[in-house]
Protein backbone atom coordinates (compact mmCIF):
# COMPACT_ATOMS: atom_id res chain seq x y z
CA UNK A 1 0.00 0.00 0.00
CA UNK A 2 1.57 3.31 -0.69
CA UNK A 3 0.81 6.32 1.25
CA UNK A 4 2.38 8.88 -0.63
CA UNK A 5 0.26 10.87 -3.13
CA UNK A 6 1.48 10.54 -6.84
CA UNK A 7 3.01 13.55 -8.90
CA UNK A 8 -0.14 13.59 -10.88
CA UNK A 9 -2.40 14.33 -7.70
CA UNK A 10 -0.01 17.13 -5.97
CA UNK A 11 -0.39 18.97 -8.94
CA UNK A 12 -4.05 18.88 -8.75
CA UNK A 13 -3.83 19.96 -5.16
CA UNK A 14 -1.16 22.48 -6.26
CA UNK A 15 -4.26 24.08 -9.12
CA UNK A 16 -6.66 24.01 -6.62
CA UNK A 17 -4.46 25.73 -3.99
CA UNK A 18 -3.70 28.37 -6.83
CA UNK A 19 -7.10 29.15 -8.18
CA UNK A 20 -8.67 29.38 -4.43
CA UNK A 21 -5.82 31.10 -2.79
CA UNK A 22 -7.10 34.15 -5.44
CA UNK A 23 -10.34 33.40 -5.34
CA UNK A 24 -11.11 35.56 -2.18
CA UNK A 25 -12.76 32.62 -0.79
CA UNK A 26 -13.17 34.35 2.97
CA UNK A 27 -15.17 36.90 1.10
CA UNK A 28 -17.21 34.38 -0.77
CA UNK A 29 -18.08 32.64 2.52
CA UNK A 30 -18.87 35.67 4.29
CA UNK A 31 -21.86 36.97 1.70
CA UNK A 32 -22.58 32.93 1.15
CA UNK A 33 -23.85 33.18 4.99
CA UNK A 34 -25.74 36.08 4.54
CA UNK A 35 -27.72 34.58 1.87
CA UNK A 36 -25.56 36.08 -1.24
CA UNK A 37 -24.89 33.01 -3.68
CA UNK A 38 -23.60 34.51 -6.93
CA UNK A 39 -20.03 34.91 -5.97
CA UNK A 40 -20.35 31.31 -4.47
CA UNK A 41 -21.35 29.76 -7.34
CA UNK A 42 -19.00 31.30 -9.60
CA UNK A 43 -16.29 30.04 -7.38
CA UNK A 44 -18.44 26.70 -7.71
CA UNK A 45 -18.56 26.82 -11.34
CA UNK A 46 -14.55 27.54 -11.82
CA UNK A 47 -13.32 24.09 -9.42
CA UNK A 48 -16.07 22.38 -11.46
CA UNK A 49 -13.92 23.60 -14.31
CA UNK A 50 -10.93 21.87 -12.99
CA UNK A 51 -12.92 18.86 -12.03
CA UNK A 52 -13.20 18.85 -8.62
CA UNK A 53 -17.30 18.58 -8.73
CA UNK A 54 -16.51 15.64 -11.75
CA UNK A 55 -14.15 13.37 -9.47
CA UNK A 56 -16.46 11.01 -8.20
CA UNK A 57 -19.00 10.94 -10.84
CA UNK A 58 -18.59 7.43 -13.48
CA UNK A 59 -17.05 7.97 -17.11
CA UNK A 60 -20.65 7.29 -18.69
CA UNK A 61 -22.01 10.62 -16.53
CA UNK A 62 -19.19 12.10 -18.29
CA UNK A 63 -17.34 12.20 -15.00
CA UNK A 64 -14.01 11.69 -14.27
CA UNK A 65 -14.23 8.11 -12.44
CA UNK A 66 -11.75 8.70 -10.24
CA UNK A 67 -10.81 7.38 -6.66
CA UNK A 68 -11.51 8.13 -2.94
CA UNK A 69 -7.66 9.49 -2.84
CA UNK A 70 -8.68 12.17 -5.58
CA UNK A 71 -11.91 13.35 -3.87
CA UNK A 72 -9.45 13.42 -0.78
CA UNK A 73 -7.07 15.59 -1.86
CA UNK A 74 -9.55 18.08 -3.46
CA UNK A 75 -12.15 18.27 0.31
CA UNK A 76 -8.87 18.38 2.05
CA UNK A 77 -7.58 21.78 -0.55
CA UNK A 78 -11.39 22.78 -0.03
CA UNK A 79 -11.47 22.62 3.56
CA UNK A 80 -7.85 24.90 3.75
CA UNK A 81 -9.91 27.27 2.10
CA UNK A 82 -13.13 27.04 3.48
CA UNK A 83 -15.05 27.02 0.23
CA UNK A 84 -19.11 27.15 1.64
CA UNK A 85 -21.45 25.48 -0.37
CA UNK A 86 -23.02 21.27 -0.54
CA UNK A 87 -19.97 20.25 -1.96
CA UNK A 88 -19.66 17.42 0.31
CA UNK A 89 -23.34 16.45 -0.40
CA UNK A 90 -22.76 17.09 -4.59
CA UNK A 91 -19.52 15.74 -5.04
CA UNK A 92 -18.98 13.11 -2.70
CA UNK A 93 -22.16 11.69 -1.51
CA UNK A 94 -24.41 11.41 -4.45
CA UNK A 95 -22.50 10.18 -7.29
CA UNK A 96 -22.14 6.79 -5.18
CA UNK A 97 -26.05 7.07 -4.01
CA UNK A 98 -27.19 6.74 -7.65
CA UNK A 99 -26.34 6.43 -11.24
CA UNK A 100 -28.62 8.93 -12.70
CA UNK A 101 -28.12 11.24 -15.89
CA UNK A 102 -28.22 13.99 -12.99
CA UNK A 103 -24.69 13.27 -12.63
CA UNK A 104 -23.65 14.60 -15.57
CA UNK A 105 -24.66 18.36 -14.38
CA UNK A 106 -23.35 17.41 -10.56
CA UNK A 107 -19.83 16.97 -12.81
CA UNK A 108 -20.47 20.02 -15.15
CA UNK A 109 -20.97 21.85 -12.14
CA UNK A 110 -24.49 22.64 -12.91
CA UNK A 111 -26.51 20.83 -10.42
CA UNK A 112 -26.00 21.21 -6.30
CA UNK A 113 -27.57 18.77 -3.98
CA UNK A 114 -28.58 18.79 -0.70
CA UNK A 115 -28.84 15.52 1.26
CA UNK A 116 -30.91 14.82 4.26
CA UNK A 117 -29.41 11.33 5.95
CA UNK A 118 -31.15 10.58 9.25
CA UNK A 119 -29.97 10.53 11.84
CA UNK A 120 -26.38 11.79 11.06
CA UNK A 121 -27.63 14.74 8.62
CA UNK A 122 -30.98 15.70 10.50
CA UNK A 123 -30.88 18.98 8.24
CA UNK A 124 -30.51 19.34 4.63
CA UNK A 125 -27.57 21.70 4.10
CA UNK A 126 -28.09 25.02 1.27
CA UNK A 127 -31.23 23.46 0.25
CA UNK A 128 -32.17 27.04 -0.88
CA UNK A 129 -29.76 27.03 -3.65
CA UNK A 130 -29.58 23.15 -3.80
CA UNK A 131 -31.67 22.31 -7.14
CA UNK A 132 -31.33 18.02 -6.39
CA UNK A 133 -32.99 17.38 -2.61
CA UNK A 134 -32.70 14.22 -1.04
CA UNK A 135 -33.56 12.62 1.63
CA UNK A 136 -32.14 8.73 2.51
CA UNK A 137 -34.55 7.12 4.17
CA UNK A 138 -32.55 3.38 4.55
CA UNK A 139 -32.69 2.29 1.34
CA UNK A 140 -35.40 4.71 0.23
CA UNK A 141 -34.50 7.97 -1.62
CA UNK A 142 -37.34 10.15 -1.50
CA UNK A 143 -37.39 13.59 -2.82
CA UNK A 144 -37.84 16.70 -0.16
CA UNK A 145 -38.85 20.19 -0.06
CA UNK A 146 -37.11 22.85 2.11
CA UNK A 147 -38.95 23.95 5.13
CA UNK A 148 -37.62 26.74 8.48
CA UNK A 149 -34.28 27.80 7.89
CA UNK A 150 -32.65 26.81 11.35
CA UNK A 151 -29.45 28.81 12.66
CA UNK A 152 -26.01 26.80 13.10
CA UNK A 153 -23.15 27.64 14.47
CA UNK A 154 -21.75 27.71 10.90
CA UNK A 155 -22.98 30.77 9.25
CA UNK A 156 -21.81 29.54 6.03
CA UNK A 157 -23.87 26.72 6.37
CA UNK A 158 -26.74 27.31 5.56
CA UNK A 159 -29.50 24.57 6.93
CA UNK A 160 -32.73 23.85 6.37
CA UNK A 161 -36.09 21.78 7.63
CA UNK A 162 -36.62 18.59 5.15
CA UNK A 163 -39.74 17.58 4.66
CA UNK A 164 -39.54 14.29 3.44
CA UNK A 165 -42.44 13.76 -0.17
CA UNK A 166 -42.16 10.53 -2.76
CA UNK A 167 -39.99 7.60 -3.14
CA UNK A 168 -37.95 8.54 -6.62
CA UNK A 169 -35.80 5.67 -6.45
CA UNK A 170 -34.05 3.03 -4.01
CA UNK A 171 -30.36 2.34 -3.20
CA UNK A 172 -29.73 -1.48 -1.97
CA UNK A 173 -26.12 -0.17 -0.53
CA UNK A 174 -26.24 3.53 0.46
CA UNK A 175 -22.94 2.57 2.92
CA UNK A 176 -20.96 3.62 0.35
CA UNK A 177 -21.83 6.95 -0.48
CA UNK A 178 -22.33 7.58 3.29
CA UNK A 179 -18.61 6.18 4.30
CA UNK A 180 -17.04 8.49 0.42
CA UNK A 181 -19.43 11.89 2.61
CA UNK A 182 -17.36 10.85 5.97
CA UNK A 183 -14.07 10.88 4.33
CA UNK A 184 -14.73 14.01 2.61
CA UNK A 185 -15.63 15.59 5.94
CA UNK A 186 -12.42 14.44 7.22
CA UNK A 187 -10.74 15.91 4.55
CA UNK A 188 -12.01 19.12 4.82
CA UNK A 189 -11.44 18.81 8.38
CA UNK A 190 -7.74 18.00 7.59
CA UNK A 191 -7.33 21.06 5.70
CA UNK A 192 -9.47 23.47 7.89
CA UNK A 193 -7.09 22.04 10.86
CA UNK A 194 -4.01 22.90 8.73
CA UNK A 195 -5.10 26.33 7.35
CA UNK A 196 -5.56 27.25 11.48
CA UNK A 197 -2.13 26.28 12.18
CA UNK A 198 -0.49 27.65 9.36
CA UNK A 199 -2.44 30.90 10.43
CA UNK A 200 -1.54 30.38 14.05
CA UNK A 201 2.10 30.07 12.96
CA UNK A 202 1.92 33.08 11.15
CA UNK A 203 0.64 35.32 13.48
CA UNK A 204 3.30 33.46 16.40
CA UNK A 205 6.15 34.67 13.98
CA UNK A 206 4.74 38.63 13.22
CA UNK A 207 2.90 39.60 17.00
CA UNK A 208 4.96 41.28 19.45
CA UNK A 209 4.89 41.03 23.01
CA UNK A 210 7.47 41.07 25.74
CA UNK A 211 10.12 42.71 23.36
CA UNK A 212 9.78 39.61 21.37
CA UNK A 213 7.46 37.33 18.83
CA UNK A 214 5.17 35.35 20.71
CA UNK A 215 6.39 32.25 18.80
CA UNK A 216 9.49 32.60 20.60
CA UNK A 217 8.07 31.97 23.77
CA UNK A 218 8.40 27.99 24.58
CA UNK A 219 4.52 27.73 25.80
CA UNK A 220 3.13 29.18 22.51
CA UNK A 221 5.98 26.63 20.70
CA UNK A 222 5.11 23.88 22.60
CA UNK A 223 1.06 24.96 22.30
CA UNK A 224 1.57 24.30 18.09
CA UNK A 225 3.95 21.65 18.17
CA UNK A 226 0.94 19.53 19.43
CA UNK A 227 -1.62 20.98 16.83
CA UNK A 228 1.09 19.75 14.35
CA UNK A 229 1.85 16.58 16.09
CA UNK A 230 -1.51 16.05 15.69
CA UNK A 231 -2.73 16.63 12.22
CA UNK A 232 0.46 14.79 11.04
CA UNK A 233 -1.07 11.87 12.30
CA UNK A 234 -4.63 12.18 11.09
CA UNK A 235 -3.08 12.94 7.79
CA UNK A 236 -2.15 9.17 7.07
CA UNK A 237 -5.04 8.20 8.13
CA UNK A 238 -7.22 9.90 6.08
CA UNK A 239 -5.49 8.77 2.91
CA UNK A 240 -5.13 5.42 4.11
CA UNK A 241 -9.29 5.45 4.33
CA UNK A 242 -9.14 6.62 0.78
CA UNK A 243 -6.96 3.70 -0.25
CA UNK A 244 -9.54 1.34 1.57
CA UNK A 245 -12.43 3.25 -0.10
CA UNK A 246 -10.46 2.31 -3.45
CA UNK A 247 -8.92 -0.83 -2.82
CA UNK A 248 -11.32 -2.47 -0.79
CA UNK A 249 -10.66 -3.21 3.02
CA UNK A 250 -12.70 -2.75 6.19
CA UNK A 251 -13.77 0.59 4.99
CA UNK A 252 -16.45 1.36 7.92
CA UNK A 253 -13.57 1.46 10.44
CA UNK A 254 -11.21 3.34 8.62
CA UNK A 255 -13.25 6.06 7.15
CA UNK A 256 -14.62 6.57 11.24
CA UNK A 257 -10.99 6.07 12.62
CA UNK A 258 -10.17 8.90 9.84
CA UNK A 259 -13.09 11.31 10.46
CA UNK A 260 -12.28 10.85 14.49
CA UNK A 261 -8.83 11.77 14.09
CA UNK A 262 -8.94 14.73 11.89
CA UNK A 263 -11.72 16.24 13.81
CA UNK A 264 -9.97 16.23 17.40
CA UNK A 265 -6.79 17.68 14.99
CA UNK A 266 -8.87 20.64 14.17
CA UNK A 267 -10.80 20.88 16.94
CA UNK A 268 -7.40 21.19 19.18
CA UNK A 269 -6.00 23.50 15.90
CA UNK A 270 -9.34 25.71 16.33
CA UNK A 271 -8.88 26.17 20.49
CA UNK A 272 -4.90 26.21 20.20
CA UNK A 273 -5.55 28.77 16.84
CA UNK A 274 -7.78 31.07 19.40
CA UNK A 275 -5.65 31.33 22.07
CA UNK A 276 -2.46 31.73 19.61
CA UNK A 277 -4.05 35.01 18.06
CA UNK A 278 -5.43 36.23 21.49
CA UNK A 279 -8.13 38.37 21.70
CA UNK A 280 -8.26 39.52 17.66
CA UNK A 281 -9.34 35.52 16.67
CA UNK A 282 -12.79 36.74 18.28
CA UNK A 283 -13.35 39.61 15.94
CA UNK A 284 -15.65 39.34 13.04
CA UNK A 285 -13.30 41.25 10.62
CA UNK A 286 -10.86 38.85 11.53
CA UNK A 287 -10.92 35.62 9.20
CA UNK A 288 -10.17 32.78 11.74
CA UNK A 289 -13.82 32.64 13.11
CA UNK A 290 -14.71 31.20 10.00
CA UNK A 291 -12.66 27.88 10.57
CA UNK A 292 -13.51 27.92 14.05
CA UNK A 293 -17.14 27.87 13.46
CA UNK A 294 -16.26 25.28 10.36
CA UNK A 295 -14.43 23.00 12.30
CA UNK A 296 -16.96 23.10 14.75
CA UNK A 297 -19.61 22.56 12.56
CA UNK A 298 -17.89 20.09 10.46
CA UNK A 299 -17.46 17.88 13.52
CA UNK A 300 -21.09 17.36 14.16
CA UNK A 301 -22.17 16.11 10.79
CA UNK A 302 -22.09 12.99 8.57
CA UNK A 303 -22.12 11.48 11.95
CA UNK A 304 -21.24 12.78 15.22
CA UNK A 305 -17.32 11.71 17.05
CA UNK A 306 -19.35 9.15 19.11
CA UNK A 307 -20.82 7.21 15.97
CA UNK A 308 -17.43 6.91 14.49
CA UNK A 309 -16.29 6.03 17.51
CA UNK A 310 -18.72 3.32 18.13
CA UNK A 311 -18.03 2.40 14.62
CA UNK A 312 -14.55 1.84 15.35
CA UNK A 313 -15.18 -0.15 18.13
CA UNK A 314 -17.36 -2.55 16.85
CA UNK A 315 -14.27 -3.24 14.03
CA UNK A 316 -12.16 -3.85 16.92
CA UNK A 317 -14.57 -6.29 18.56
CA UNK A 318 -15.47 -8.26 15.43
CA UNK A 319 -11.75 -9.22 15.63
CA UNK A 320 -10.99 -7.12 12.06
CA UNK A 321 -7.66 -6.11 13.34
CA UNK A 322 -5.11 -6.58 10.50
CA UNK B 1 -4.64 26.47 -38.60
CA UNK B 2 -1.17 27.95 -36.67
CA UNK B 3 1.47 25.46 -35.48
CA UNK B 4 2.60 27.63 -32.16
CA UNK B 5 5.34 27.12 -30.23
CA UNK B 6 5.47 28.40 -26.71
CA UNK B 7 8.98 28.91 -25.16
CA UNK B 8 8.98 27.94 -21.10
CA UNK B 9 11.45 28.70 -19.00
CA UNK B 10 11.87 26.77 -14.88
CA UNK B 11 12.85 29.89 -12.87
CA UNK B 12 13.30 29.96 -9.30
CA UNK B 13 10.47 30.96 -7.29
CA UNK B 14 9.92 34.47 -7.20
CA UNK B 15 8.80 33.86 -3.64
CA UNK B 16 11.84 32.27 -2.72
CA UNK B 17 15.03 33.43 -1.65
CA UNK B 18 17.24 33.40 -4.85
CA UNK B 19 21.19 33.00 -4.70
CA UNK B 20 24.40 32.94 -7.31
CA UNK B 21 26.98 29.80 -6.83
CA UNK B 22 30.27 31.38 -5.54
CA UNK B 23 32.05 29.49 -7.71
CA UNK B 24 31.10 30.48 -11.16
CA UNK B 25 28.35 33.42 -10.23
CA UNK B 26 25.61 31.01 -12.22
CA UNK B 27 22.23 30.87 -10.65
CA UNK B 28 22.28 28.61 -7.81
CA UNK B 29 19.17 26.12 -8.70
CA UNK B 30 19.16 24.04 -5.74
CA UNK B 31 18.89 27.03 -3.19
CA UNK B 32 15.33 27.59 -4.16
CA UNK B 33 12.21 25.75 -5.34
CA UNK B 34 11.86 25.31 -9.42
CA UNK B 35 8.58 27.12 -10.90
CA UNK B 36 7.43 27.39 -14.34
CA UNK B 37 8.30 30.87 -15.23
CA UNK B 38 4.45 32.65 -14.84
CA UNK B 39 4.99 35.17 -17.11
CA UNK B 40 4.98 31.70 -19.25
CA UNK B 41 1.94 30.30 -17.84
CA UNK B 42 0.93 33.54 -19.67
CA UNK B 43 2.42 32.62 -22.91
CA UNK B 44 0.96 29.17 -22.73
CA UNK B 45 -2.77 30.67 -22.21
CA UNK B 46 -2.52 32.67 -25.09
CA UNK B 47 -1.08 29.96 -27.55
CA UNK B 48 -4.02 27.49 -26.04
CA UNK B 49 -6.75 31.09 -26.48
CA UNK B 50 -5.45 31.14 -30.58
CA UNK B 51 -5.47 27.14 -30.87
CA UNK B 52 -8.94 27.18 -29.41
CA UNK B 53 -10.10 29.76 -31.57
CA UNK B 54 -8.64 28.13 -34.83
CA UNK B 55 -7.10 24.63 -33.77
CA UNK B 56 -3.90 24.10 -34.38
CA UNK B 57 -1.22 22.42 -32.41
CA UNK B 58 0.88 23.86 -29.48
CA UNK B 59 4.60 22.73 -28.65
CA UNK B 60 6.47 23.64 -25.49
CA UNK B 61 9.57 24.04 -26.11
CA UNK B 62 12.51 24.08 -22.35
CA UNK B 63 15.89 24.77 -22.14
CA UNK B 64 17.10 23.79 -19.29
CA UNK B 65 18.22 20.67 -16.33
CA UNK B 66 16.57 17.91 -15.85
CA UNK B 67 14.17 18.83 -13.48
CA UNK B 68 12.65 21.25 -15.92
CA UNK B 69 10.20 18.46 -16.88
CA UNK B 70 8.23 19.85 -14.10
CA UNK B 71 7.45 22.63 -15.49
CA UNK B 72 7.24 21.24 -18.95
CA UNK B 73 4.25 18.85 -17.28
CA UNK B 74 2.90 22.19 -16.13
CA UNK B 75 2.41 23.31 -19.78
CA UNK B 76 1.07 20.47 -20.73
CA UNK B 77 -1.47 19.65 -18.30
CA UNK B 78 -2.75 23.51 -19.49
CA UNK B 79 -3.13 21.73 -22.07
CA UNK B 80 -0.48 21.91 -24.71
CA UNK B 81 0.18 19.13 -26.69
CA UNK B 82 3.71 18.11 -27.17
CA UNK B 83 6.92 19.87 -25.77
CA UNK B 84 10.63 19.76 -26.68
CA UNK B 85 12.95 19.57 -23.99
CA UNK B 86 16.85 20.37 -24.50
CA UNK B 87 18.80 19.28 -21.71
CA UNK B 88 22.71 19.22 -21.62
CA UNK B 89 25.31 19.92 -19.41
CA UNK B 90 27.45 21.31 -21.57
CA UNK B 91 24.48 24.15 -21.76
CA UNK B 92 25.34 25.48 -18.26
CA UNK B 93 25.98 29.27 -17.94
CA UNK B 94 25.13 29.86 -21.56
CA UNK B 95 24.69 33.58 -22.34
CA UNK B 96 21.57 35.04 -23.87
CA UNK B 97 23.17 34.65 -27.65
CA UNK B 98 23.96 30.93 -26.83
CA UNK B 99 20.58 30.16 -25.81
CA UNK B 100 18.84 31.79 -28.21
CA UNK B 101 20.97 30.09 -30.46
CA UNK B 102 20.19 27.02 -29.15
CA UNK B 103 16.22 27.62 -29.18
CA UNK B 104 16.64 28.97 -32.75
CA UNK B 105 17.86 25.30 -33.57
CA UNK B 106 14.90 23.33 -31.96
CA UNK B 107 12.91 25.51 -33.23
CA UNK B 108 13.90 24.17 -36.47
CA UNK B 109 12.78 20.64 -35.52
CA UNK B 110 9.19 21.73 -35.40
CA UNK B 111 7.57 21.63 -39.34
CA UNK B 112 5.93 24.49 -40.17
CA UNK B 113 5.86 26.77 -37.36
CA UNK B 114 3.34 30.04 -37.75
CA UNK B 115 4.23 31.93 -34.30
CA UNK B 116 6.70 31.42 -31.93
CA UNK B 117 5.22 32.77 -28.46
CA UNK B 118 7.67 33.85 -25.37
CA UNK B 119 7.34 35.72 -21.81
CA UNK B 120 8.83 39.21 -22.33
CA UNK B 121 11.42 38.20 -20.07
CA UNK B 122 12.24 35.54 -17.71
CA UNK B 123 11.85 36.57 -13.57
CA UNK B 124 15.23 35.35 -12.66
CA UNK B 125 17.69 36.34 -16.00
CA UNK B 126 15.66 39.58 -16.90
CA UNK B 127 17.52 40.36 -19.55
CA UNK B 128 14.25 40.16 -21.93
CA UNK B 129 16.95 40.08 -24.93
CA UNK B 130 16.03 36.17 -25.85
CA UNK B 131 12.77 36.91 -28.09
CA UNK B 132 14.11 39.61 -30.01
CA UNK B 133 17.80 37.59 -30.95
CA UNK B 134 15.47 34.45 -31.66
CA UNK B 135 13.76 36.49 -33.92
CA UNK B 136 16.61 37.29 -36.05
CA UNK B 137 18.62 34.07 -35.83
CA UNK B 138 15.08 32.65 -37.19
CA UNK B 139 14.42 35.54 -39.83
CA UNK B 140 10.83 36.30 -38.59
CA UNK B 141 9.25 39.61 -37.76
CA UNK B 142 9.32 40.19 -33.85
CA UNK B 143 6.38 42.07 -31.85
CA UNK B 144 7.61 41.98 -28.00
CA UNK B 145 5.68 43.49 -25.49
CA UNK B 146 2.37 42.43 -26.69
CA UNK B 147 -0.85 43.26 -24.10
CA UNK B 148 -2.93 42.19 -26.69
CA UNK B 149 -2.70 39.36 -29.99
CA UNK B 150 -5.13 39.23 -32.57
CA UNK B 151 -4.05 36.12 -34.86
CA UNK B 152 -6.21 36.67 -38.05
CA UNK B 153 -5.48 33.88 -41.47
CA UNK B 154 -1.77 35.27 -42.14
CA UNK B 155 -0.91 37.92 -40.04
CA UNK B 156 -0.64 38.45 -36.79
CA UNK B 157 -1.28 41.84 -34.65
CA UNK B 158 -0.07 42.86 -31.24
CA UNK B 159 -0.31 45.91 -28.66
CA UNK B 160 2.86 46.31 -28.08
CA UNK B 161 2.95 48.19 -24.45
CA UNK B 162 6.34 49.51 -23.41
CA UNK B 163 7.20 52.82 -20.99
CA UNK B 164 6.77 55.05 -24.33
CA UNK B 165 3.81 53.94 -25.29
CA UNK B 166 1.49 52.08 -26.94
CA UNK B 167 2.22 50.72 -30.05
CA UNK B 168 0.09 48.83 -32.36
CA UNK B 169 2.20 45.96 -34.42
CA UNK B 170 1.07 44.15 -37.61
CA UNK B 171 2.97 41.40 -39.01
CA UNK B 172 2.90 38.74 -41.96
CA UNK B 173 3.29 34.94 -40.23
CA UNK B 174 5.56 33.01 -39.15
CA UNK B 175 6.69 35.68 -36.30
CA UNK B 176 7.81 35.92 -33.38
CA UNK B 177 5.67 37.12 -30.51
CA UNK B 178 6.70 38.50 -26.70
CA UNK B 179 3.33 38.78 -23.69
CA UNK B 180 3.55 40.95 -20.99
CA UNK B 181 1.66 40.23 -17.71
CA UNK B 182 -1.32 42.64 -19.02
CA UNK B 183 -1.97 40.02 -21.75
CA UNK B 184 -4.22 37.08 -19.52
CA UNK B 185 -5.06 35.45 -16.93
CA UNK B 186 -3.55 31.91 -17.11
CA UNK B 187 -5.82 29.15 -16.82
CA UNK B 188 -5.48 26.05 -13.57
CA UNK B 189 -4.51 22.89 -14.83
CA UNK B 190 -7.69 20.54 -14.49
CA UNK B 191 -7.72 17.07 -13.08
CA UNK B 192 -8.21 15.88 -16.53
CA UNK B 193 -5.88 18.13 -18.06
CA UNK B 194 -2.90 17.29 -15.67
CA UNK B 195 -3.83 13.51 -16.36
CA UNK B 196 -3.68 13.91 -19.99
CA UNK B 197 0.29 15.04 -19.87
CA UNK B 198 1.43 12.10 -18.85
CA UNK B 199 0.69 10.69 -21.91
CA UNK B 200 1.96 13.36 -23.94
CA UNK B 201 4.81 13.14 -25.98
CA UNK B 202 8.14 15.11 -24.80
CA UNK B 203 11.03 14.63 -26.75
CA UNK B 204 14.50 15.09 -25.05
CA UNK B 205 17.53 16.70 -26.96
CA UNK B 206 21.34 17.46 -26.33
CA UNK B 207 23.18 20.36 -27.70
CA UNK B 208 25.10 17.58 -30.10
CA UNK B 209 21.22 15.97 -31.60
CA UNK B 210 20.59 19.93 -32.35
CA UNK B 211 23.51 20.23 -34.22
CA UNK B 212 24.69 23.51 -32.17
CA UNK B 213 28.77 23.20 -31.73
CA UNK B 214 29.62 22.77 -28.25
CA UNK B 215 32.48 25.59 -28.61
CA UNK B 216 28.95 28.27 -29.10
CA UNK B 217 27.61 27.52 -25.55
CA UNK B 218 28.46 27.02 -22.01
CA UNK B 219 29.80 29.79 -19.48
CA UNK B 220 32.96 29.34 -21.20
CA UNK B 221 31.83 30.46 -24.41
CA UNK B 222 29.91 33.24 -23.17
CA UNK B 223 30.33 36.57 -24.50
CA UNK B 224 30.31 38.61 -21.49
CA UNK B 225 31.68 36.96 -17.75
CA UNK B 226 30.61 37.85 -14.00
CA UNK B 227 33.57 38.37 -12.57
CA UNK B 228 32.12 39.36 -9.17
CA UNK B 229 29.17 38.91 -7.16
CA UNK B 230 27.85 40.46 -3.71
CA UNK B 231 24.33 39.85 -1.99
CA UNK B 232 22.33 42.93 -2.20
CA UNK B 233 22.63 44.66 1.10
CA UNK B 234 20.31 44.01 3.78
CA UNK B 235 17.59 47.11 4.04
CA UNK B 236 18.40 49.02 7.01
CA UNK B 237 16.11 50.89 9.50
CA UNK B 238 14.14 53.47 7.96
CA UNK B 239 14.06 57.11 9.45
CA UNK B 240 11.48 57.58 12.15
CA UNK B 241 9.62 60.78 12.20
CA UNK B 242 7.77 61.45 15.28
CA UNK B 243 5.10 64.03 15.16
CA UNK B 244 4.85 66.52 17.15
CA UNK B 245 2.44 68.83 15.01
CA UNK B 246 5.39 69.50 12.51
CA UNK B 247 5.38 65.88 11.13
CA UNK B 248 4.07 66.67 7.57
CA UNK B 249 6.80 69.21 7.74
CA UNK B 250 9.37 66.62 8.34
CA UNK B 251 8.41 64.12 5.76
CA UNK B 252 8.62 66.91 3.38
CA UNK B 253 12.10 68.27 4.39
CA UNK B 254 13.06 64.58 4.04
CA UNK B 255 11.63 64.17 0.69
CA UNK B 256 13.32 67.06 -0.70
CA UNK B 257 17.02 66.04 0.76
CA UNK B 258 16.11 62.59 -1.36
CA UNK B 259 15.13 65.11 -4.60
CA UNK B 260 11.93 63.21 -4.65
CA UNK B 261 9.93 66.49 -4.64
Amino acid sequence: MRFALSAEQRQFAESLTGLLSAADVATVARRWAGGEHEPGLKLWRRLAEVGVTALAVPEHRDGLGAGAVELVVAFERLGYHGVPGPWTDTAAALPALLDDELLAGVAAGETLASLRWDPHVPHALDADVADTRIAVDGTDLRVFTPGRSLSGVDGSRRLFEAVPGDVIASCPDPGRAFDQAALATAAQLLGAGRWLLDRSVDYARQRVQYGRTIGEFQAVKHLLADVATRLELAGPLVYGAAVALDAGGDVPRDVSAARVAAADAAYLAARTGLQVHGAIGYTAEHPLGLWLAKVRALTGTWGTQAFHRSRVLTALRAGSVR
Amino acid sequence: MPNIVVLVKQVPDTYSERKLNESDHTLDRESADAVLDEINERAVEEALKIKEASEGEVTVLCVGPDRATDAIRKALSMGADKAIHVSDESLHGSDMVATAKVIAAAIGRVEGVDLVIAGNEASDGRGGAVPAMLAELLGMPQLTHARQVTVDGSTVQVDRETEEGLTHLEAGLPAVISVTEKINEPRYPSFKGIMAAKKKPVETLTVADLGVDAGEVGLANAWSTVLEAAPKPPRTAGQRVDDEGDGGTKIAEYLVGQKLI
